[in-house]
């Protein structure tokens, strides 16, 4: 067996144990499993090994899984950051946003393990009655936009999850409000809970049209809804406590039943809210580094640029720094910045600003 | 008919009391100036540059002057009522329009800043000339909920993000002038024959320095990108070089002031793939300034004090790479004295053409946004000879 197919099949076994038996990783088999993923990426991606490089790091000089450079997440715009030949790939996600003219791509070789890690994740923090339900997705249609992991995800959950029930409302930049809002109606009626998966945005737009006609719901025991994305880039900011108080009295759920989703394209697992605090939690084979500008790790409580490790990221790196900020308190984090966008303070262009032009 | 001697009885006062408050230790000023360093989080001394330099520029003489070159021989009048929207801006971006519509006879209601230095400077203001107690106003107000009448208003001075300034244009009466400022970027030029050697190199990059790290590369006439010609003597690779010293002694005469978290983070991210992509890069354990090489394919960065230097052959790659990725110029710096590349410049859409250290010091006559400064705010008179 290679090198990476033993790692493929030691990560799938931490998430089959974990989705099995709640069992996770401990620190030693964290760091044990991450040095060799890293060893592997330095071996094998060879964009990421130059970086490594660059920043004075080797196999030989990673100790702990703390200092496994990690790459920054618009890396994956600038190079192809694969372990493979990505005319093989099973998967390829696009990332949002350009900076080079052409899109970045997140490749995968197989499908298993993005399989199993979404999997596992969503049973653990939206499905945790195993409950199955019918799926209305606020989020881009696979068969509409393959490249999009959050598409992926959802039709994977709804095909392997489901009542066999699901519909999607989002095609291109529109929302199919009528259809949606139709569909809302049946399940008041018949008393099917569903679970919606929705954009922080198109949850705005979507109470909008409700609030303008008068809209009220109350949809079956059981149903929930995950919100993800935030505002960031947007020149609509909603804070978060009014969009779920607004999404509660419309939908007339409780506002417990409403679960963030934290998750990037550059990434393979996702951070899913931990009630009652809201703090993001993760399956076990994901962890964050909170750190300064100088890459040192912050203390615990501390704000600083998030740095995930992956180990479910094994076709491409392994650890990606994002511009997200957030705190750390234990094995959770405080994720800050995605609500919000600061009002821009000059006269000057800005990145957003030239993107939507 | 508005006559002449008013323009210059105005000018007369709005220039006494610029003059006031170029003194630095003007109470109202001083007061404003904390007021201003709280709510941009620029540095003491980043501010009291911008105040020396706004009120350093105007003058009874030098309003008259721009009036004169605008207006010539003409007769005008006032056009009536301004209001000047400045919900975008660095530092006192609105005193300026103020200060030409008060001369052109208007009435000026200014959509003031939490640092009320419109309304410090207008008080001044009243208290050289009584009039202005009533023609030249300032008050804050916030969005929809107390937002003033504006089809109250026969010229609307706005600066503002694009979906800002689409927002104001329905609340418009249908003749009102729009003078809208949508956001831009500025950037650099240094031709070969000016770079015979370092001494000559270290001056220039001592002005693209300034010009970066000011107002946090916020303003329209912070430097975006440079471009930096090949075949000197000074090669572009150790022209930034040169250029990364002269911006951490810039940081030195105008240092940071408070960074937010994100822009801490983002500024970490940028030089980190600055690293990633393999270039020289030129920055600090705190991300506090990236200099990179430029790639023709890679929009600016537009995060505070991250520059990428384009090694070009000639003006005709600037112009390719502002038609690349649709810039919006405001101004280009120009070191030397190069007919083709103050055209090319000006084909790209820059509306100034500057030297470098000055970018951020523009002088009163400036054409912000290619707009005429007086001329918005008057009705020509054309009197037919019986």
């Amino acid at each position: 067996m290679n090198e990476y197919d033993a790692i493929e099949r030691d990560v799938l076994d931490v998430i089959d144990r974990w989705r099995a038996t709640g069992v996770g990783l401990d620190d030693t088999s964290f760091d044990e499993l991450a040095r060799r993923i890293f060893a592997y990426q330095f071996t094998a991606n060879e964009p990421y090994a130059r970086y490594c490089k660059t920043v004075g790091t080797s196999e030989d000089t990673v100790r702990s899984w703390r200092s496994i450079p990690a790459v920054p997440a618009a890396a994956y715009k600038e190079a192809t950051l694969a372990t493979f030949d990505v005319s093989r790939a099973a998967l390829a996600f696009e990332t949002s946003g350009t900076t080079a003219g052409t899109g970045g791509r997140h490749y995968m070789k197989t499908s298993a393990l993005y399989d199993a890690a979404l999997s596992a994740g969503f049973d653990r923090f939206m499905l945790p009655d195993g409950a199955r339900l019918r799926y209305l997705n606020l989020v881009p249609n696979p068969a509409d936009r393959p490249q999009s992991s959050l598409g992926y995800m959802m039709a994977h959950v709804a095909a392997t999850r489901g009542t066999g029930k699901t519909s999607w409302y989002v095609y291109g930049t529109t929302l199919l409000m009528d259809d949606f809002f139709r569909d809302l109606g049946e399940l008041a009626t018949d008393g099917e809970p569903a679970l919606i998966a929705t954009t922080a945005f198109a949850l705005a737009d979507v109470l909008d049209y409700a609030d303008a006609r008068g809209l009220q719901f109350r949809l079956p025991l059981g149903s929930r809804i995950m919100e993800t994305g935030g505002f960031k880039g947007r020149a609509r900011v909603v804070a978060r406590e009014d969009l779920y108080a607004r999404t509660s009295a419309c939908f007339g759920i409780d506002e417990n039943a409403i679960v963030a989703e934290y998750g990037m394209t550059e990434l393979t697992s996702q951070w899913y809210d931990a009630l009652p605090l809201r703090r993001k939690a993760a399956p076990p084979w994901l962890r964050a580094r909170v750190v300064s500008p100088d890459g040192e790790e912050r203390a615990e409580g501390v704000v600083g640029a998030l740095v995930h490790v992956d180990l479910a990221n094994l076709w491409s790196c392994a650890a990606v720094e994002t511009e997200d900020l957030g705190a750390r308190f234990g094995d959770e984090i405080v994720l800050l910045g995605r609500d919000a966008a600061a009002e821009p303070r000059g006269c000057s262009l800005d990145a957003e600003t030239l993107a939507l032009r | 008919m508005q006559r002449r001697s008013h323009s210059a009885d105005a000018a007369a006062a709005i220039g006494d009391a610029a003059a006031r408050w170029r003194h630095s230790d003007y109470p109202p000023r001083v007061r404003t100036q904390a007021r201003i360093v709280e709510r941009t989080g620029y540095s003491a001394p980043v501010v009291e540059y911008a105040l020396d330099r706004l009120f350093g520029s105007i003058s009874a003489d030098a309003l008259l002057k721009t009036i004169a070159s605008e207006v010539g021989e003409r007769r005008f009048h006032s056009i009536g009522r301004v209001a000047i929207i400045s919900s975008r801006t660095t530092v006192g971006v609105a005193v300026v329009p103020a200060a030409f519509a008060l001369c052109a006879g208007c009435s000026v209601l200014v959509k003031d800043r939490e640092d009320a230095l419109v309304a410090s400077f207008f008080e001044t203001l009243a208290t050289e000339r009584d009039a202005f107690a009533s023609t030249a106003r300032a008050t804050q107000w916030n969005g929809e909920r107390d937002a003033h009448d504006l089809s109250a208003y026969e010229a609307v001075v706005a600066f503002g993000g694009d979906d800002a300034l689409r927002a104001i244009v329905p609340k418009l009466a249908s003749e009102a002038r729009f003078i809208a400022y949508g956001p831009k970027a500025s950037i650099g030029y240094v031709t070969r024959e000016t770079l015979p050697d370092e001494e000559t190199a270290t001056a220039i990059a001592t002005g693209a320095a300034r010009d970066l790290v000011l107002y946090n590369s916020e303003g329209c006439l912070s430097l975006h990108a440079l471009f930096v010609e090949r075949g000197g003597r000074v090669t572009p690779a150790d022209f930034t070089r040169i250029l990364a010293t002269a911006v951490q002694e810039a940081l030195v005469e105008f240092p940071l002031g408070e960074r937010d978290a994100e822009a801490v983070a983002r500024a970490a991210s940028a030089r980190n793939l600055a690293i990633f992509r393999g270039g020289p890069v030129y920055s600090d354990a705190d991300a506090n300034f990236v200099i990179e090489t430029g790639s023709a394919a890679r929009a600016p960065a537009f995060t505070p004090r991250v520059l990428a230097v384009h090694e070009v052959n000639g003006p005709e790659e600037l112009e390719a790479y502002v038609a690349r990725h649709a810039l919006p110029l405001e101004a280009c710096a120009v070191a030397g004295d190069r007919a083709d590349v103050c055209d090319a410049a000006v084909r790209a859409g820059a509306n100034r053409i500057a030297l470098f250290g000055e970018m951020q010091n523009p002088p009163l006559s400036y054409a912000h946004g290619g707009r005429p400064r007086f001329a918005e705010f008057v009705r020509f008179i054309s009197h037919d000879a019986p």
